[in-house]
């Protein structure tokens, strides 16, 4: 075993380089060479990168209707008038959100959970923003006609779908998941079984 | 289906070995610890991807490869010709982790790879099919339920892609719904929420079911001819399936899966407060098991070794055939020391289904058994501290 670094160590780099440690997707080795090149760093990039940190979580919020984060709330995408507001895009994660405005392809508004349904996570229904989007659909977004539940195509993201289902049906509104199947410019023959079969299972007819 | 070439590379005992195979039978002798059975057991890893004797996946790289190599690595692989394909090439990779220099692996990471394309562990399931006699056979007969499902998995998992997939998807479901019981028990959520478990629960609880139901009655039929056979004088062999079901349900689990589904839904929603209580799921395939019966008693308490030996015998010689009917292509054989322990009648009925399949691979420790003269057509090696070498 190699020594590891006492944890309470008092300088200033070792706290820097324990602070970069604990962010997702950093080792000790990435974290050491962040805080290597922090401290050979002209002083107004540090005073960059702190005042950043420190405005992400001061003025970064989660927007009220769409729980999505913003720096003004309702958020930019919650009062484009020219959004369709027949439709709304139920997803896992900001990140999605992303995802599915870089197609162009959807023009309505979204909602995030936060999280998936997971009983083994400690995660329920009331652990998401579910109560949010049903207050949205009561009250200040009742012209929606269709959720598309956009969550992950997996045990969680469709037990996630199926409740929002079974909770959303009797309000009127119809409730649609994403479609599956093969990627685009895929190959048949690396296609994995189990996707493959679901591209035959929802096949399309050709018009 | 036979395998033309076995590369082991920091494998177990093996630090390098490429063995290229011909079709046929080929012994394998050498002292206890020479690495004979762990041979077998790399082939049957790249049947099943798992490995039956070691629960740590770290063990199944060679120690001193962990102990001196910077990025500590196994790779099993095989070229397997079947009657499909003449040519296909699976591998099985082990890496420690974490993958940092200097810091002690812990745990061990599996990749799996099907003509070099990385693949998931359920598609290479299957490519090679092997059936593998093992003195620990006789554990599957008077050992705990868990080895008898595992022997189920294992046998249906290689015959049907889709029973591997029904397995993981009810053993993740299995999970979530367990702890959502529990989440209830504490009054934490609404019995509504076990709406969705219950359900992929019943859908893949049933497949695995219909499929077990097929595979024992099958099963069942075979082995008891081959026991009779092999165990003249004994009372008759009965393998019954011993479903973890309501009773009214026992009685259907021979029928399809869509007509199954249903009736093991309600079950699992009329025993939702049980459940609760108990905070796990009662019902089900996670709690089958499967009766040894000789004469209509438990082999398991009141059969002989000799009895025991007998039945595990016959299991796995049905199970050949089992394989080679529900394929038409047969498995490759794996015998791992179990001759030698056989007097010679039982020796010639196992020899004879070996001479049934396309390959067979025997270990033993004694270089003059099975003898030169019951094996005349055999391939022989000679396998020392992990090295591997023809002889003759």
């Amino acid at each position: 075993m190699q020594d590891r670094p006492p944890s309470s160590s008092s300088s200033p780099i070792q706290r820097l380089i324990e602070a970069f440690n604990r962010l997702p997707g950093i080792g000790p080795k990435s974290a050491q060479r962040l805080a290597y090149y922090i401290l050979r760093a002209p002083a107004d990039e540090a005073r960059d990168l702190s005042a950043a940190l420190v405005e992400v979580k001061e003025r970064v919020v989660l927007c009220s209707r769409c729980q999505d984060i913003t720096d003004q709330d309702p958020c930019r995408i919650c009062t484009d008038a020219s959004r369709d507001p027949a439709v709304l895009c139920v997803i896992e994660e900001p990140l999605d959100l992303r995802a599915i405005e870089r197609t162009n392809s959807f023009h309505g508004r979204f909602h995030v959970l936060h999280g998936v349904i997971s009983p083994s996570d400690g995660i329920g229904p009331d652990d998401l923003k579910i109560a949010e989007l049903l207050v949205r659909l009561n009250g200040p977004d009742q012209e929606v006609r269709e959720v598309i539940v956009a969550t992950n195509p997996n045990l969680e993201g469709e037990a996630t779908a199926m409740y929002l289902a079974r909770l959303l049906g009797p309000l009127g509104i119809k409730v649609s998941r994403l479609a599956r199947g093969l990627p685009s410019g895929a190959d048949l023959e690396y296609a994995d079984d189990v996707t493959l079969g679901r591209a035959l299972e929802f096949r399309q007819s050709v018009e | 289906m036979h395998i033309t070439h076995l590369s082991l590379a920091g494998a177990r005992s093996f630090r390098r070995l490429e063995l290229p195979l011909t079709p046929g039978l080929h012994v394998v002798t050498g002292q206890n610890g020479s690495g004979k059975s762990n041979l077998l057991e790399g082939i049957a890893l790249l049947a099943t991807t798992r490995s039956l004797r070691i629960a740590n996946d770290l063990e199944l790289i060679a120690w001193d490869a962990l102990r001196d190599d910077p990025l500590p690595a196994a790779r099993y692989a095989a070229r397997v010709h079947t009657a499909v394909d003449d040519n296909i090439t699976i591998e099985v990779i082990v890496s420690a982790r974490p993958a940092t220099p200097g810091i002690e692996a812990n745990a061990a990471s599996r990749r799996f790879r099907v003509n070099g394309v990385a693949r998931r562990a359920s598609d290479l399931i299957g490519r090679l099919r092997v059936v593998l006699f093992s003195a620990d056979d006789l554990g599957i007969i008077d050992g705990a339920p868990t080895a008898r499902r595992r022997y189920l998995d294992i046998t249906l998992s290689q015959l049907d892609p889709a029973y591997v997939r029904a397995l993981q998807r009810y053993q993740r479901v299995l999970q979530q719904r367990n702890s959502l019981l529990r989440r209830l028990q504490e009054r934490r959520g609404q019995p509504g929420e076990l709406d969705f478990w219950d359900e992929e629960l019943a859908q893949t609880g049933a497949m695995l079911i219909t499929s077990r139901a097929h595979a024992i009655a099958t099963l069942n039929t075979d082995a008891a001819q081959r026991y009779a056979a092999l165990s003249t004088g004994s009372a008759p062999l009965e393998v019954c399936y011993r479903p973890a079901l309501p009773p009214p349900l026992i009685e259907t689990v021979a029928s399809s899966t869509t007509s199954l589904a249903p009736k093991l839904l309600e079950a699992l929603v009329v025993g939702r407060t049980r459940d609760i209580q108990a905070g796990t799921t009662r019902i089900g395939p996670h709690r089958d098991d499967v009766a040894f019966l000789i004469g209509g008693h438990p082999a398991g308490s009141t059969a002989s070794r000799g009895e025991l030996r007998g039945i595990a015998l016959a299991l796995r010689l049905a199970e050949v055939a089992f394989s080679t009917a529900r394929t038409g292509d047969p498995p490759v054989l794996l015998l791992d020391d179990v001759l030698s322990e056989l007097d010679a009648g039982r020796r010639a009925r196992v020899l004879a289904a070996a001479f049934e399949v396309d390959q067979v691979i025997i270990t033993s420790p004694d270089p003059d058994r099975p003898a030169p003269a019951e094996l005349s057509a055999a391939s022989r090696y000679r396998i020392d501290a992990g090295v591997l070498e023809p002889i003759g």
